[in-house]
């Protein structure tokens, strides 16, 4: 039982990022739904106030590696181009080792890369720009943030949009790896 | 002592200097920018050829390789959003602004980069 270094990038970029992605937007999203005056004591504030600050730079740190990873070590695997001579229309055994190109050599399977690669390939990259706005909103305000309820919103919107942008991306990335595998 | 029961400490009601807004509003503006930027070079990408192979990075510059224009539109993007967080930084810098307009903008902004990004509306300008 072993691991290609292509598998083992696909799973760092796809399971393990993506993993701690999901469950620091997750605490992300909790912490900042209940920062409110009216649900939490001051004892509470102190409480929570560090766990949201490491929940959502965490988000922001992965979102940055996730992208960096899967734009520059991932995609070129995926587009690499076949050798001349290789049929592209046909989904042979030899050109199933060039993911784009087989997708594209069907019919059945080539919205696959014109959709949903094309989706997810630039839609992933506005995660880390939302997730940085709110990673930095919480370390600037700390648990001063209670008080800046408009803040506090505009957080969870961008966090919201950033979990959306990754969520396409990711639920893409899966569908077209059982389809067409790197590895 | 069993303190289980203790009062819950209230949040501090009293009057307490709160941090301009400034800095804050800068990162969300600049979001708002590179979502903009992002969108806008994955949709010039397929209306010019010549764009297309000024945007392949990899090849002209050395940043990765085997990635194509993928790696300009993103490095672009990148660089307005941390040069765009940095000058409004510098601007707003313990000042106070509206930021309920610097919200709208954001969202404009990133709605169209998440629009520019989607491929039925950029493969319409694929040339």
């Amino acid at each position: 039982m072993q691991l290609t270094d292509r598998e083992l990038w696909t799973l760092i970029h796809g399971m393990v990022l993506g993993a701690l992605f999901l469950l620091a937007f997750g605490g992300g999203l909790a912490g900042l739904w209940s920062l409110r005056p009216k649900l939490v004591t001051g004892d509470g504030v102190t409480e929570r106030t560090p766990r949201l600050l490491i929940g959502t730079t965490v988000m922001a740190v992965v979102a940055w590696l996730t992208v960096i990873t899967g734009t520059w070590i991932v995609y070129p695997w995926y587009r690499v181009a076949p050798p001349e001579g290789l049929d592209l229309a046909i989904q042979s055994a030899e050109l199933k080792e060039f993911p784009r190109y087989w997708l594209l050599a069907s019919e059945e399977t080539a919205k696959w890369h014109e959709f949903g690669m094309e989706w997810k390939e630039h839609v992933a990259w506005l995660a880390p720009f939302l997730a940085t706005a709110v990673a930095v909103t919480v370390i600037y305000y700390g648990a001063q943030l209670i008080r800046h309820g408009e803040m506090r919103r505009a957080a969870l919107v961008f966090l919201t949009l950033a979990f959306a942008a990754a969520g396409i991306a990711g639920l893409f990335g899966a569908l077209i790896t059982k389809s067409a595998p790197v590895a | 002592m069993d303190n289980s029961h203790a009062e819950p400490t209230p949040i501090e009601t009293s009057p307490v200097e709160l941090k301009p807004n400034g800095p804050v509003a800068a990162v969300f503006l600049a979001a708002g920018i590179a979502s903009l930027v992002l969108g806008l070079f994955v949709v010039l990408n397929e209306f010019s050829p010549d764009i297309n192979s000024f945007l392949k990075f990899d090849a002209n510059f050395g940043l990765g390789s085997g990635v194509g224009p993928l790696s300009g539109k993103v490095a672009l993007a990148v660089i307005a959003f941390v040069a765009s967080w940095a000058i409004l930084f510098v601007l707003w810098r313990g000042k106070e602004v509206d930021f309920r307009r610097v919200l709208i903008a954001s969202l404009v902004l990133v709605a169209l980069g998440f629009l520019l990004t989607f491929p039925p509306v950029f493969l319409a300008f694929e040339s």
